[in-house]
């Protein structure tokens, strides 16, 4: 300590290609920001506009109203429904076989594996658009959409979880000379059914936000409302929808989340 | 050892009857939350048996794709444009997201505080980007502008809740260490805890981007910018070979972002536990997928 204490350590220069990849993404942020017609202004002058009065205030009557929003976001609640059944039910087998633990044999590992991720990249508003072309618009697309959908965000996560499973009772049921299925269905299946269910709830909920979103493109449930009404101007009702649907998928979220811990 | 050489003497035990009632009454709620669904909306026999013949009609139209077609109307332009959008839009939620986690935290945050802010990350969580969308459309009109509002808003609640868990996970010794000499709440945060989550923190703001890319093609759909209003329209005319085009290019730009950001996470996540030893990256990995769900193992 006699020197006057330690030198403070000298800090390291950045290296060359530290400076290239920071600079090239900074390039990158700015050309984007422009292309995007970024403004900062916005958020201050975004109160000013004067179409805000146009939400206010919300026609309640109108609102809760039975055949106006009410049947609607039942219709919204069945496609999320039956689309969580149709595509978690079709997701349990696809996802044995996209598992490496657990899978038949390699051809059908790759090609369930590239399949789904294909459908997977597709958004899912895309897919209902697709459906909405070819089986007409309403409910029955949509359903179909989010099937898709579902299945193919279901067996990504599950999948994943047989990949983790613990394979010693596979193994062991293998030893004794049982067959693929049984050995999956005594050695696999005990193991990874729970976080299945509470994949399958958090699914259900993905399935609800989504299936409020669908009707915007034609595939039925509250969204169709919602579209229609925003294309009259009145954004007093859209604000009255969206309070209501803001509460259900809230009250939902809650209890899905309470009811996963309890699973898992 | 007479009792090893006779099989089969013991009873297989039956499954306890809590668990026999329980998937008794799972199994219940599904078919009559199914049947409810059926009736409601409408879907008979006909349809359904129908409906594969519909969509295959449709799908083998998409092939092979019109790319040049889908190139002269600039289709490669407007997926860029959805990932402008998204990159944007994920900055945006990562400079609004960052400070209000340390708001959210309960081992650096107080009560009064931290309850408000983590409702708020619920609430934007609970709000889809395209309904944000439709509120920002009528005020800053159509264009790109309203989807990246929209999106940098929605992230905010995702960024926020997984960056505050990430606070509360971290190692406070030296956080401790500043406030022993004496440091204020400010520099605790900025050199005791922003070096320890930085890089798990700069992975879920990758994450959320690869997300987002999807999402703002999306949003293009009612009109917010980018590669949605293109297929929109190309449906519209039934210009099916366009579509597969569409769809083609904006499935290969959106896995090649997911394979990209991807590999950066997985160096990002990497270099962070070269002195905590190989495990961590599997850690991490749990830790991401738990809080994208919700829940821990």
């Amino acid at each position: 300590m006699s020197e006057g204490g330690i030198a403070r350590p000298v800090r390291p220069r950045p290296r060359l290609r530290t400076l290239g990849i920071t600079a090239g993404l900074l390039a990158f942020t700015v050309f984007a920001a422009r292309e995007v017609k970024f403004a900062i202004s916005t958020f201050w002058e975004v109160w000013k506009n004067p179409l805000w009065e146009k939400f206010w205030p919300v026609p309640w009557d109108w609102v809760l109203d039975r055949s106006n929003v009410i049947d609607p976001f039942v219709e919204t609640f069945q496609i999320a429904i039956l689309a969580t059944i149709i595509g978690c039910g079709l997701a349990l087998p696809i996802s044995f076989a996209m598992s490496r633990l657990t899978t038949p044999n390699r051809p059908t590992y790759l090609v369930t594996r590239s399949v789904m991720n294909v459908v997977r990249a597709v958004p899912d508003l895309f897919w209902a658009k697709l459906l909405v072309t070819a089986v007409g618009i309403g409910a029955f697309a949509g359903t179909w959409a989010l099937s898709v959908f579902s299945l193919a965000v279901m067996v990504k996560l599950f999948s994943e979880t047989i990949d983790n499973a613990d394979p010693r009772p596979l193994e062991a049921a293998r030893a004794t000379g049982s067959r693929h299925l049984p050995a999956i269905r005594i050695g696999v299946l005990p193991t990874v059914l729970p976080e299945y269910v509470a994949y399958a709830l958090y699914v259900f909920e993905l399935n609800i936000r989504a299936s409020i979103v669908l009707g915007l493109v034609g595939a039925g449930g509250i969204g169709r409302v919602l579209e229609a009404q925003r294309q009259f101007f009145r954004f007093d009702r859209v604000l009255g929808m969206l309070i209501i649907v803001f509460v259900v998928v809230f009250v939902i979220e809650q209890v899905s989340v309470a009811i996963r811990k309890r699973l898992v | 050892m007479t009792a090893t050489h006779t099989p089969s003497t013991v009873p297989r035990p039956s499954p306890p009857t809590g668990v026999r009632r329980r998937r008794a009454l799972i199994a219940l709620a599904l078919v009559i939350g199914g049947a409810w669904s059926l009736t409601g909306l409408d879907i008979t026999l006909a349809r359904v048996l129908g409906a594969p013949a519909d969509v295959w009609d449709i799908f083998k139209q998409l092939w092979p794709p019109a790319m040049d077609e889908a190139l002269d109307r600039g289709v490669v332009g407007k997926v860029f444009e959805s990932v402008y959008i998204a990159w944007i839009g994920t900055i945006i939620g990562a400079i609004l997201s960052l400070p209000l986690a340390f708001l959210a935290a309960t081992n650096v945050a107080p009560r009064w505080i931290r309850i408000p802010v983590r409702q708020l990350f619920n609430a934007i969580r609970a709000v889809p980007e395209l309904i944000v969308a439709v509120i920002f459309i009528p005020i800053t009109g159509l264009g790109p502008w309203a989807g990246t509002l929209a999106i940098g808003l929605h992230s905010v609640g995702t960024l926020g809740k997984w960056a505050t868990e990430a606070i509360e996970g971290v190692d406070t010794g030296p956080l401790e260490a500043i406030e022993a000499t004496g440091g204020r709440w400010v520099s605790g945060m900025r050199w005791g805890i922003l070096p320890q989550i930085m890089p798990i923190v700069a992975s879920f703001w990758l994450f959320r981007f690869e997300i987002n890319v999807r999402a703002s093609a999306v949003l293009g759909m009612i009109g917010a910018g980018g590669v949605g209003a293109e297929l929109v329209s190309q449906l519209m005319f039934r210009n099916f070979p366009a579509v597969g085009a569409v769809l083609g290019i904006t499935v290969l730009v959106v896995l090649t972002i997911d394979t990209m950001s991807a590999t950066v996470r997985r160096r990002i996540i990497a270099g962070a536990a070269r002195t905590s030893g190989p495990d961590l990256d599997a850690d991490r990995n749990a830790e991401a997928l738990a809080d994208l769900t919700g829940f821990r193992r």
